[in-house]
This record gives structure tokens, C-alpha cells and sequence, in this order.
């Protein structure tokens, strides 16, 4: 297994060296010169050719990339050029409000959803399986906006449970603000995960070993949740625990209409103003976090199955 | 476990339940932001956002007077309006005394020093100085006697010296600063006006370094408390403020307003201003109904919520204690030709066509809600060289005589004439605008397709010459024609500010003998003729003149709309007693 480990970490070398291509390819062919956006609308030609001189931008293209390359591995992505902030300090700042908001949200999702995917492959067929999955697909049928829309219309200025908008970083005042977008969050996720998590628990439930269990005697929320659930993790590891390192890049749409100062609007910014250190910093630590994520996916493999192996 | 539980949840309850309390023991302004701020260096607040901050921190010479309209400069940090010499060369200010920086670790002791001339030349040698590149450098290039060869001797240099002796820019004394500009240029009084030529402080700068934008020290009247560039914004009254007091005199009217009620006040009025970032439009308005902000642009989705019969407060709003300001924006919106184009370079008649099939009624209705002003020519009333009697008479909707025209043109029904293409941003208002420009194009033959892009993709293309239509708007950086007829002006060419790289001889050789006139009867009238030039020569599409639509709660006092907003908060004020009446009333 530590063999594995080493290997699934060597790659992240390519991994970082190609991803660190494909945006320096990008942003060179498809994005706007930063130079004349940082200097506004005034800009003079002369002042972008040095602006353009001061941000290595005239340097040969393999230059480019090899810089690119270099602050990859060693991390130091340098200064914003659009705000001119320290890029770890911004990553640091909104990495926390981002979490604050994802982390409690993804998990309670999470949770919600395999409890009621459990209750409806229970009475799978009857009416309340019917009445989960109706909802489920009306409830994704909606745009994400309008529930957000509505949700802070109603729940925050109308009824005024929650803030409005805004964010307090101490403990526990970012409760109050994160609160809702949570909400919102898990509401969003039931849909799909619910109905991704009923076809895996069904896919088990149909297996020889479950009719055994029955045979047995063993009661039906018995076998459910010792034996139809730790047979069906394997998938459900896969989905969830994939989804772990988009958490870091924050939710774009509910940290911008709640205010979060999260890392979601960090990197939109980052697009809308060619900010290319800030994205590359955001696509070479996602990547290495999905990285490292997927090679803990391989490693929950073998806890929840013994069967299996890295080799 | 279940009483755990309970436990948990009536924590959480409380928790979440805990909504902030309204203060009523000081004054405090909340406002909204709807951008995030970059950071409080003067020399980079090209955006009104950012000037609006740091705004609140540093301070200039001059200042817009804050009730006087038209615009007129005041003295800010100057005694008093500088001395100009006859041949409108050199202007010598003198600088008030006893003005201090606010306290600062950098200083000695920790207090702040007295504010010298020498400041000021230091914080214009930062707008100069090639290695900083300000976004406001336009402002003086070409302008302040050797200031341009200092800036290219250091160009490609390690380290620029800014010991080194400006010919056009000396501190006199302590207290007497003095320009020597290289021509006349009426102009440059309002560039001392604006946020980049703020007064900061050397020690601050290097004693900061890098750091220097996120811990501003200046003479302002209020002193950062605390900054998040993405979230909220904290001001607190700067104790050693200088003596300032509200104006004492303003425009016609403003009396009755109440405009002048604090006269005479030592300013600032409040004792904090928290400005939070809020980006989309529904949180904004929802703040702002809930008495969180106490000032709004009204989103556009607002508008019919909050005005009637195109002009009034709607009365579930009024009965609140609500108030409404509609105010003629300094700006022109219009869809720019590309001249570089020989489609549109040599065929004044095709783009006469195109505007007369441009129906700008409509396209009130359907996006300013009928506020805005149809833009005849380039500059929008308000400023000096608008013909408020003129009448363009290619901006009248007319789709016989635009087909006629377009015939005229070489190319009946649009026949021969390649598909156009309309470059826009994604966004969804600017993507209807561009829908409803196809339409109206394709009611005369003229076909056109959009093509969406990033902000950054835009930019790119329109410096690069390469986009064939687009929708822009300008806003004044001063209230000045030449801030407008330079859009226009053959070297302002892309990547400058010339975005449509429109070249037309006698207008450039009007706007050059402009440029160096002081304002007089004879530039009105220069400005006037190039007012009508540029209706005829159909140059862009003209659009609108824009309305911003504002709503104050009642105990906001003293808001007047000014178009140069970034001294503006100081003069505003909090009427404790009657907000404490009207929030229970949202």
C-alpha cells in the first residue's frame, strides 16, 4: 500500500505540469491582456507595453510557462495582479468563510440524504418512495437562483430568522450567516443525491447475500443498515468524497448573493479581470487536491472493503 | 441523547437568532458597496468604488464644492485656489497649515506629522513613476514640466529615485507647492480634485512597502477600522481631523431642501461608516428595505416597486419615510462603429442608416425604465458644450427614411452587406441590449449576430481593433467636454481611449485648439460646433444620458447627489431621533 501511496503522489507531478499547461495555454490563446484591464480605461500604449514588460508577459513563451511551472512546486504564486494582495494570504482568507458555509452543509446533505435514500429503498415502490423521488425531481427542476431567491426573500426579510447577507468570521457569529446558504445548499443536494444514493442501495438490495441475511431472520432496518449500506460505501465513497476538494473553491452562487467573502468569488474575479497568478494558484492547489483526494477515495476502499487491495 | 440534542438545537437557535442590534448611541452610515475594493492606494482609484474609499482616508488640494451646481472646485488641503501666472503655466498653492496625518506606527511615537507641500510632490512622482503605473497617469502625461523625462529616465531602471529635482513640480517652502505645466491645460485643476493625486506620506509608503494599500494613513476625515476588501469596510471619525465645516452656502434651492442645516458644522457628521460589499441586486435592496443601508441605488428589478408615474416615490415607500433623488447621470451610452472597418470608415451614410433604425424610445423603456435622456451628440447635459436645443437628426427613430438611407448607401434591404457582428459581455441586460440591436437591425435588411464574451476578451478585442460593433458607456472623470470630445480624437486611438478609433481631421484639429483654452464663451462655442460635428458625422449610435435613481431612508440627512462622489460622506449626516421612529415603520 505505501507503495501506492508514493506512486499516486508521484503523479502529481504531471498532473500539476499539465494542468499548469492547459491554463497557460488558455490564457494565453482565449484571455484578454491583462495590461490594458489593469490599467483602466485611460491606458496609454506605452504603459501597457511596461506594464505588460514589469508582469513578464513579453518574456518567450517557454519562459512564461517554466515560471509557471516554477511557483506550481514551490508554491509561491506571488501577488495578485488585479489587487496586488499576497495570493496565500487571499487563498487563507477566503478559504475559512468558504469551509465555514460547505463543510457543514455538504455533510448534513450528505447524511440527510443517505438516511431518506435508506427510507425509500425501504418501502421501495409504495407511496413514500414515490412521493421522495416526485419531490426529488420537481425539487431539481427548479434553478438553484430562484430557491435562492426565494429562500432569502422569505426566510430572511419576510420571516427575518437569518441575516440577509454578510459574514462575520469569529465563532460562533458565522452561524448566523451561513446558516441559510447551508440550508439552501442541502435543499439543492437532496435531489440528485438521494436519487444517485437509492439507485446504489437498491443496486444491493437485490443481491444473494441480502436474501440470505433475510433468510436468516435478520430484521429488514437490520439488514439495511449493516449489510445493504457497508456493501453499497464503495460508490457512495466515490461520489462524496470526490466532491470534498470543490468544497475549497467555495459555492460561486450562494457566497455571491449571501456576501460570503468566500474563495467562489476570489476566483470569478480572478476570470473577469485575466488575474492569471490567482487562477493559476486556484487550478494547481484543485488539482492537487483532487489529487490527493481520489488517493483517499482508494484508501477508504480497503476500510470499508477488505477485500480489497492497493497494489 | 435525545436531551443532547435538544441541547444543541436550542444553542444553535440562539445563535442563529442573534441578529445585530441597532446602535442608537452613535451615529453611524451604513452603505453598500456593490463591488469589492481593491485596496486604498490613491494612485489606483480608477474606479468610483474605489475612490468612494479611499476617498473617506486621503484627501487632494481641491474638492468639488459639495452643494454648488454646476461643478466647481473648492480648496481642500490648499488655503485657498492657486495662483496662476498670465501665460496659465505655473500654479502655486499654498498648503493649510497644521493639518496632520493620522497616527500611524511609521510616525515617530506613533503620532501623525504635519502634512507638507513635499508630500505632494511625492504622491504625484508615485503617479508617475513607471515601475508603480497608475491607472490615473493619463492625468498629468505630457502635462507637468519634466515629469515625463523623469518617468522614462527610470523606465527601465532598477530603482527610481524620487530625491531627484522635478523641474515642474517643487515644494517651494513647508507650505507653497508649485506646477510648472508644459502648456496650458485647463483641465489640470480637476485632476488635483480627483482621488489619484491625493496627499500620502513617504514614510507610510516605504514603511508598509508592499503592504501600503491595505493600511491607508492619510489627512482624510475618517480613519480605516477595519478592511476586508470582500466583505465589509469600517470607518471610524479620525480624531485629529483639521478643522473643516459644512458649506455654508449652496445652489438655489438647497435651503428649502435642507441642504443647510449644518452649516457650519465641523465635519465629518457621523462617527463611523461601515460600507459592506454586496454584489447582486436582491440582498442589496433587501438590506435596504430592512434599514441596514441606509442609501441605495435602485436596482433596475426595484424600479417599479419604488417609482410612479416615472417620477414619484411610490407611497408604500413614502408612507416609510422613504425618500427618492432621480438625478441626470454625466454619461452617454452608445454603440461604437469600429472606423478601422472600411465598411463603416467610408460610409457615413450606412451609419447614418443604422442610427436612425435604432429606436432609443424603446430602448428606454426597456432598460432605463424611461428615466434616461436620448443622447443627441456626445456630451450630456450638465456639462458645458451640450446643446440642449439641438436636435440629431439621426437619432430620430425613422425606419422609411433609414431604409432610403440605407439605399443610399449601397445596399437597399441590406442587400450586399455582410452580416455585422455585435460584440458584447455575457452578462444578461447586456445580452438583451444586443438582442434588441439585432432586431432593430433587422427591421431595415441589416443583419447582425452577437458575439458574447468575458470582460476580459472585450477589452482585448476593442484594443486590438478587432471588434466591428459595441455597446460602451462613458461617464465624466470631470465635468468637462474634453473628457468626452477625446473619445473621439484620432491619437486616443485603441488601445487609448478612442475605442472606435474614429479619425476625423477637423475635429482633431478642434479638439487640439480646445484643449489648451480656458473655460470662456469662445470654448463653449468650440465645444458647441464639435457637439454638432460629432451629431453629424454619426461617429456611434448614440444611446442615452442616464438617471440614477436613488432612495434614502429618512434619517439619512444632507444627501445631495454629486456626480464626484469620493468627499462626499463626510458631509452626510444621521438623524438619530427620527430613525429610531421610522425603523419600526419597515
Amino acid at each position: 500500500m505505501t507503495n501506492y501511496i508514493i506512486r499516486r503522489l508521484l503523479y502529481l507531478i504531471p498532473v500539476v505540469l499539465g494542468v499548469g499547461l492547459i491554463i497557460f495555454i488558455l490564457f494565453n490563446v482565449v484571455a484578454g491582456d491583462p495590461a490594458p484591464l489593469l490599467l483602466g480605461k485611460h491606458a496609454t500604449p506605452q504603459q501597457v507595453h511596461e506594464l505588460r514588460e514589469q508582469l513578464g508577459l513579453n518574456k518567450p513563451l517557454y519562459m512564461q510557462y517554466f515560471d509557471v511551472v516554477r511557483s506550481s512546486f514551490t508554491f509561491d504564486f506571488g501577488r495578485s495582479w488585479a489587487t496586488r494582495q499576497e495570493i496565500f494570504e487571499m487563498i487563507k482568507i477566503g478559504a475559512w468563510p468558504s469551509l465555514t458555509l460547505t463543510i457543514p452543509a455538504f455533510f448534513l446533505s450528505t447524511v440527510i440524504s443517505i438516511l431518506l435514500a435508506l427510507v425509500v429503498a425501504f418501502y421501495r415502490g409504495k407511496g413514500i418512495d414515490l412521493f421522495i423521488r416526485f419531490l426529488c425531481i420537481a425539487g431539481m427542476s427548479i434553478s438553484s437562483v430562484a430557491y435562492i431567491l426565494f429562500f432569502q426573500y422569505f426566510f430572511a426579510y419576510k420571516l427575518g430568522w437569518f441575516e440577509i447577507s454578510g459574514y462575520e468570521p469569529q465563532f460562533p457569529d458565522f452561524f448566523s450567516y451561513v446558516a441559510l446558504p447551508g440550508i439552501i445548499w442541502i435543499v439543492l443536494s437532496l435531489g440528485p443525491d438521494v436519487r444517485f444514493f437509492r439507485t446504489v442501495i437498491l443496486d444491493e438490495i437485490y443481491q444473494d447475500y441480502v436474501r440470505t441475511a433475510r433468510a436468516k431472520g435478520l430484521g429488514e432496518i437490520k439488514v439495511l443498515l449493516k449489510h445493504v449500506l457497508r456493501n453499497a460505501m464503495i460508490p457512495i465513497i466515490t461520489y462524496v468524497v470526490i466532491q470534498i476538494p470543490f468544497l475549497i473553491l467555495g459555492a460561486l452562487l450562494l457566497e455571491s448573493f449571501f456576501s460570503i467573502p468566500g474563495l467562489g468569488g476570489i476566483t470569478l474575479n480572478a476570470l473577469n479581470s485575466s488575474d492569471f497568478p490567482v487562477i493559476k494558484a486556484m487550478a494547481v492547489l484543485s488539482s492537487i487536491a483532487y489529487i490527493l483526494f481520489s488517493l483517499l477515495t482508494d484508501i477508504l476502499y480497503t476500510v470499508a472493503d477488505p477485500r480489497v487491495k492497493l497494489k | 441523547m435525545l436531551k443532547r440534542l435538544t441541547i444543541i438545537l436550542s444553542l444553535l437557535l440562539v445563535v442563529l437568532g442573534c441578529t445585530r442590534e441597532q446602535n442608537y448611541n452613535e451615529k453611524v452610515l451604513n452603505l453598500i458597496s456593490p463591488q469589492k475594493i481593491k485596496g486604498f492606494d490613491p494612485i489606483y482609484a480608477a474606479d468610483m468604488y474605489a475612490s468612494n474609499e479611499i476617498g473617506k482616508v486621503y484627501e487632494g488640494l481641491l474638492e468639488f464644492h459639495y452643494l454648488k451646481r454646476p461643478y466647481v472646485l473648492t480648496p481642500n488641503l490648499a488655503e485657498s485656489m492657486p495662483e496662476v501666472s498670465k501665460d496659465g503655466l505655473t500654479y502655486t498653492f499654498k498648503i493649510k497649515k497644521g493639518v496632520v496625518f493620522q497616527d500611524s506606527k511609521v510616525f515617530p511615537n506613533g503620532k501623525g506629522r504635519e502634512l507638507k507641500a513635499s508630500d505632494f510632490v511625492y504622491s504625484i512622482q508615485r503617479m508617475a513613476d513607471p515601475k508603480l503605473q497608475s491607472t490615473g497617469w493619463w492625468l498629468l502625461d505630457g502635462k507637468i514640466a519634466g515629469l515625463n523625462e523623469w518617468r522614462d529616465k527610470y523606465a527601465s531602471a532598477e530603482k527610481v529615485n524620487y530625491d531627484e529635482e522635478i523641474s515642474g513640480l517643487k515644494a517651494l517652502d513647508t507650505h507653497t507647492l508649485q506646477f510648472k505645466l508644459v502648456k496650458p491645460v485647463p483641465q489640470f485643476l480637476y485632476a488635483l480634485a480627483m482621488t489619484f493625486t491625493s496627499a500620502v506620506a513617504r514614510e507610510v509608503v516605504e514603511g508598509y512597502g508592499q503592504e501600503f494599500q491595505n493600511y491607508p494613513v492619510g489627512t482624510g476625515p475618517f480613519k480605516l477600522g477595519y478592511f476586508d476588501n470582500s466583505n465589509r469596510i469600517v470607518y471610524e471619525k479620525n480624531p485629529t481631523f483639521r478643522d473643516k465645516f459644512y458649506p455654508t452656502e449652496g445652489a438655489p434651492g438647497d435651503e428649502e431642501r435642507g441642504f443647510l442645516a449644518d452649516a457650519g458644522k465641523k465635519l465629518p457628521l457621523v462617527d463611523k461608516v461601515i460600507v459592506n460589499i454586496i454584489v447582486e441586486s436582491q440582498p442589496q435592496w433587501l438590506n435596504f428595505q430592512k434599514g441596514s443601508a441606509d442609501i441605495l441605488g435602485v436596482p433596475k428589478d426595484n424600479f417599479d416597486q419604488t417609482v410612479v408615474n416615472g417620477k414619484d416615490l411610490h407611497p408604500s415607500m413614502a408612507s416609510k419615510g422613504i425618500k427618492l433623488e432621480m438625478v441626470n447621470s454625466l454619461d452617454t451610452t452608445y454603440i461604437a462603429f469600429n472606423h478601422e472597418d472600411p465598411l463603416f470608415k467610408n460610409n457615413i451614410k450606412l451609419r447614418q442608416a443604422m442610427s436612425l433604425a435604432y429606436d432609443r424610445d424603446e430602448a428606454n423603456k426597456l432598460f432605463y425604465n424611461n428615466t434616461a435622456k436620448t443622447a443627441h451628440s456626445i456630451i450630456p447635459p450638465g456639462i458645458s458644450g451640450h446643446k440642449a436645443d439641438y436636435k440629431n437628426p439621426y437619432v430620430a427613430f425613422n425606419v422609411e427614411q433609414a431604409k432610403k438611407v440605407l439605399a443610399e448607401a449601397g445596399y437597399p434591404d441590406g442587400k450586399g452587406l455582410p452580416e455585422l457582428s455585435y460584440e458584447t459581455v455575457g452578462s444578461t441586460v447586456a445580452r438583451q441590449m444586443g438582442e434588441f440591436f439585432v432586431k432593430k437591425m433587422a427591421d431595415i435588411g441589416v443583419k447582425v449576430k452577437i458575439s458574447t464574451n468575458t470582460w476580459p476578451e472585450l477589452v482585448k478585442k476593442t484594443n486590438t481593433k478587432a471588434a466591428q460593433l459595441f455597446g460602451m458607456a462613458w461617464g465624466a472623470d470631470y465635468p468637462d467636454a474634453e473628457n468626452f470630445f477625446g473619445l473621439l480624437y484620432g491619437p486616443n486611438e485603441a488601445p487609448g481611449s478612442n475605442s472606435s478609433n474614429y479619425k476625423n481631421a477637423e475635429m482633431d484639429k478642434l479638439f487640439k485648439q480646445s484643449t489648451i483654452m480656458q473655460d470662456s464663451p469662445e470654448r463653449t462655442a468650440l465645444y458647441e460646433q464639435m457637439y454638432v460635428m460629432a451629431a453629424d458625422q454619426v461617429p456611434w449610435i448614440y444611446g442615452m444620458h442616464r438617471t440614477a435613481v436613488t432612495v434614502l431612508h429618512g434619517w439619512l440627512k444632507n444627501y445631495k447627489y454629486i456626480e464626484f462622489t469620493q468627499t462626499q460622506i463626510q458631509y452626510l449626516n444621521v438623524d438619530l431621533e427620527s430613525k429610531k421612529v421610522l425603523v419600526n415603520k419597515l
